[in-house]
């Protein structure tokens, strides 16, 4: 069969995530969410490209921009529930927030179907020429398994991880990928990446510093349909450079993770065809 | 249409048994077989209590008064009752003949307004059906300028004049869906003439004025020119500025969905009204204009004009309100109760006038997509409502407030008038669900934007607005909630039994393809229609895509089933289902 839509609300335990938020009585098998979940943070209308699309259904963004620039796409039935990852944020307080020391870099990266094309080297070089302190490199699951890419990053002297593999047809699915990830941003003072992405607003709006510079990178069949890379610069311009405005990214990053939208429990079950409190299905 | 003829031939025998009716006068073309007092075959009669209590201030114990064409009955009896001396002109030689029996003290005068003799002068003429059924079928007509000219010269000096000017560019008109109307109807054997009528309140005044009367006092009157509930006054109509706009939009809402309730009509009027507010053009959509003129030399005093008139329908209950205040001019005639309900007789009072009103801000901020907005009013108004409990139930006419009675102040929500209040408290839960469902039905039914899937049904729709005060809600609350709103519309409607259980079956089945519940707007309805194709693509889509997951997992599981077996064969396999096995036989 060929490559399915659901699934991806499973990606890096967001459904999971999502079930805890809601109080579902077994967070670990979340039911299925009826319904199209936003899994990363897109500049189109929501969904991964080619995402083979079940006409009619909801479609879950993060944010009202996505949600408005989805309808102008075609998609109808959207709403905003905001980014798991801001749910998460909301059931882990930090405990203290002058822990995290040097920087945390995340080298932009392709996914299965997708490699991307650029010299690592030559990135490694320039992070480690701007930044101060220690570095971490967060490498994707499939350039984590790459031993040379790898092996690249630790010769740098760089400490190398993998937040987990984010499953694929609710197979493997780390279900403490987004937690990991968030006890790694903490440990960490600022959050560096050469495109921005996910991670960068993750990291903005756990309080990181951000930066985006260095070669973007390119995926190797990339859709320019949305505006590619060179968007990403006109329209956030913010993220981008070695030292940014902190207030401004943490703004953003609040808009664009929906972290102002955030529904309660109860109503964030009503959005993902959950059963709800009062409904007494809960035991299923 | 009707038959013309009774279907036993007349009964010459009770005829002339009949005593001779000394107060009907036949002035000639008088219409036989003809009455326009069946809803069947002519328009409704007009009525009001906001007509009775304009009329009560014009007339004086022992002044003439004449009546020109048909009036509900109590509006002739309120002018007798005040002492007048009332003459009553009616085309309809049968009605005239009912009347003239009913009424004995009234004078009545069956026949043509074309034969109707132009020296007698009053010191009221009430036209408030207009002059449309003053014209006969039989002999000539008049023009509706020269049937004005003809009521204008009937007022003697000092006298007045109350007219009702039905105004063809409003809802009544410009929305209606009866296709054939004119052919369907007995009444329409004359096309209306747009040419010779005022067609604003602004020419009905000039006429008026150049037939020698002058402008007392003049209101846009809404819904329907026969059953005028609410009047806006001069000084307030077209004025966008004034605080008392927001409580317009709320009356005059209310008043077409109980006017438009259930007739066909091209869209909903309360659209169109709501717009014409906007744009401070409700005079030019008013239903018709009322228009109070004096003969006389000097302009007379004027009131206060810049005043909100609303009074019932049927009965006498009628209030003002102004920047200063509500007041109520004339109280209920008797307490009622129905369905567990009883009628307000005291119209709340916010305690300011600056402020908004809940469920048009609360649609304004679905229409925006604000989703913290909604969470916001939302909060604030569930604080509010917790704050009016007691023991968990709510008394009074808070109990079965819509978002639409709740003004907003600076001070926090507040109620508008209302018109009925449990007689028992009502918990608070089902209140809160009844109101917030009710804004739900709204959402879908009127096709208004909002932020939420288009295939939520009205109740997924209340569990995701109570969800965003992270309130759970259950079937069996929106069952009650259900059942309170039903008490509510069998109090204000009269339902009967029969009608209540199929308004409950409907009111319980609001899906995304429901068309609106109260107004059947053709346009409301194309739209629910669009909604339904949605969902059923939707759903044709989404068993497809059911059948491809079931197969898909399927083979999965089929796969790790083979896994699973391969493993149980291995040694180490069959360890371990040995000593579940064995677990399990200490566990039992």
């Amino acid at each position: 069969m060929d490559e399915g839509m659901h699934h991806a609300n499973y990606y890096y335990g967001h459904a999971h995530v999502l079930a805890r938020y809601c109080a579902l009585p077994n967070p670990l098998h979340p039911p299925r969410i009826k319904g199209y979940l936003q899994h990363g943070w897109n500049i189109g209308d929501g969904m991964a490209p080619g995402t083979p699309f079940v006409d009619g259904s909801r479609v879950l963004v993060w944010s009202e921009e996505t949600r408005r620039r989805s309808w102008s796409q075609g998609r109808r039935n959207g709403i905003v529930v905001g980014a798991p990852f801001a749910y998460l944020l909301t059931m882990e307080p930090e405990p203290d927030p002058n822990v995290g020391e040097g920087t945390i870099f995340y080298p932009f990266h392709g996914w299965e179907g997708q490699q991307i094309m650029g010299d690592h080297q030559r990135l490694i070089d320039e992070v480690k020429a701007t930044e101060t302190g220690p570095i971490t490199a967060c490498l994707y699951w499939n350039e984590y398994r790459m031993r040379p890419v790898r092996r690249l990053y630790e010769q740098a002297g760089f400490r190398v991880i993998c937040n987990g593999y984010r499953g694929f047809w609710w197979r493997d699915t780390d279900r403490e990928f987004l937690v990991r990830q968030l006890a790694e941003l903490r440990k960490h003072r600022r959050v560096v990446s050469n495109r921005l992405c996910s991670a960068v607003w993750y990291g903005a709006l756990a309080n990181r510093e951000v930066a985006v510079y260095g070669d973007p990178m390119v995926l190797d069949n990339a859709d320019p349909m949305f505006g590619g890379e060179p968007r990403l610069r006109r329209q956030w311009p913010e993220v981008y450079g070695v030292q940014t405005d902190f207030a401004a990214c943490h703004q953003l990053a609040r808009q664009q993770l929906g972290a102002d939208e955030l529904a309660e429990p109860n109503e964030l079950r009503i959005y993902l065809g959950w059963p709800t409190a009062a409904t007494g299905e809960d035991e299923e | 249409m009707t038959a013309l003829l009774p279907p036993h031939g007349a009964d010459y025998a009770a005829a002339l048994a009949a005593p001779p009716l000394t107060n009907l006068h036949r002035i000639g073309d008088e219409m036989f077989a003809w009455s326009d007092r069946d809803p069947a075959r002519s328009p409704a009669l007009p009525r009001g209590a906001v007509l009775r209590y304009l009329l009560s201030g014009l007339t004086e114990s022992g002044s003439r008064v004449l009546v020109a064409g048909p009036h509900a009955d109590e509006v002739v009896t309120a002018l007798s009752d005040a002492g007048a001396s009332v003459t009553w002109l009616l085309r309809s030689l049968r009605d005239a003949e009912l009347v003239a029996e009913q009424h004995p003290t009234v004078t009545v005068v069956a026949g043509a307004a074309t034969k109707f003799d132009p020296a007698d002068r009053y010191d009221l003429v009430v036209a408030a059906d207009g002059v449309d059924r003053l014209n006969s079928a039989e002999g000539g007509r008049l023009s509706g300028d020269e049937l004005l000219d003809l009521l204008a010269g009937s007022v003697r000096p000092g006298g007045a004049l109350l007219l009702m000017h039905d105004n063809h560019l409003g809802p009544q008109h410009t929305l209606r869906l009866e296709p054939g109307a004119r052919f369907a109807k007995d009444s329409a054997w004359d096309a209306d003439l747009e040419t010779r009528r005022p067609a604003s309140r602004q020419q009905l005044v000039a006429q008026l004025t150049a037939a020698g009367l002058v402008l007392e006092s003049s209101y846009a009157a809404f819904p329907e020119p026969h059953a005028p509930t609410v009047l806006i006054g001069e000084g307030l109509v077209g004025d966008v500025t004034s605080p008392l706009r927001p409580r317009l939009g709320t009356a005059l809402a209310q008043a077409y969905a109980a006017a438009f309730r259930n007739r066909p009509v091209l869209s909903d009027p309360r659209e169109l009204i709501e717009r014409a507010l906007r744009a401070g053009a409700e005079d030019a959509m008013a239903a018709g204009w009322l228009v109070i003129m004096r003969n006389s030399e000097a302009p007379p005093a004027r009131g206060d004009d810049a005043r909100l008139l609303l009074g019932d329908l049927h009965g006498t209950f009628t209030y003002e309100v102004t920047d200063a205040g509500t007041t109520v001019l004339q109280p209920l005639e008797h307490p009622v109760e129905r369905a567990g309900l009883r009628r307000i007789e005291l119209p709340a009072v916010p305690g300011a006038n600056q402020g908004y009103v809940l469920e048009e801000r609360l649609l304004d901020l679905c229409a925006a997509g604000d989703l913290r907005g909604v969470r916001r009013e939302l909060a604030a108004f569930d604080r509010w409502l917790v704050s009016q409990a007691a023991d968990g139930r709510l008394s009074g006419p808070v109990a079965v407030a819509g978002l639409a009675d709740i003004f907003v102040i600076a001070d926090g929500p507040a109620l508008l008038p209302t018109r009925w209040e449990p007689i028992e408290p009502v918990a608070l839960e089902t209140s809160l669900v009844r109101t917030v469902w009710e804004f739900a039905v709204l959402l879908i039914t009127s096709g208004r934007p909002h932020p939420w899937p288009i295939t939520m049904s009205a109740v997924d729709l209340t569990s995701a607005l109570l969800g965003m005060l992270d309130r759970a809600v259950d079937e069996a609350a929106v069952r009650q909630a259900v059942a309170l709103h039903l008490a509510l519309e069998t109090a204000e409607q009269e339902l009967t039994p029969a009608e209540q259980h199929d308004r409950e079956l409907a009111l319980l089945a609001v899906q995304p393809g429901t068309a609106p519940v109260d107004v059947a707007g053709y346009r409301e309805l194309a739209e629910a229609l669009w909604r339904q194709r949605y969902q059923a693509s939707h759903l044709l889509a989404m068993m497809e895509w059911t059948e491809r997951m079931i197969k898909s997992r399927d083979l999965a599981l089929s796969k790790m089933d083979w896994e699973l077996q391969f493993y149980r064969k291995r040694l180490a396999g069959r360890m371990v289902m040995a000593a579940r096995a064995a677990r399990k036989r200490i566990l039992k």
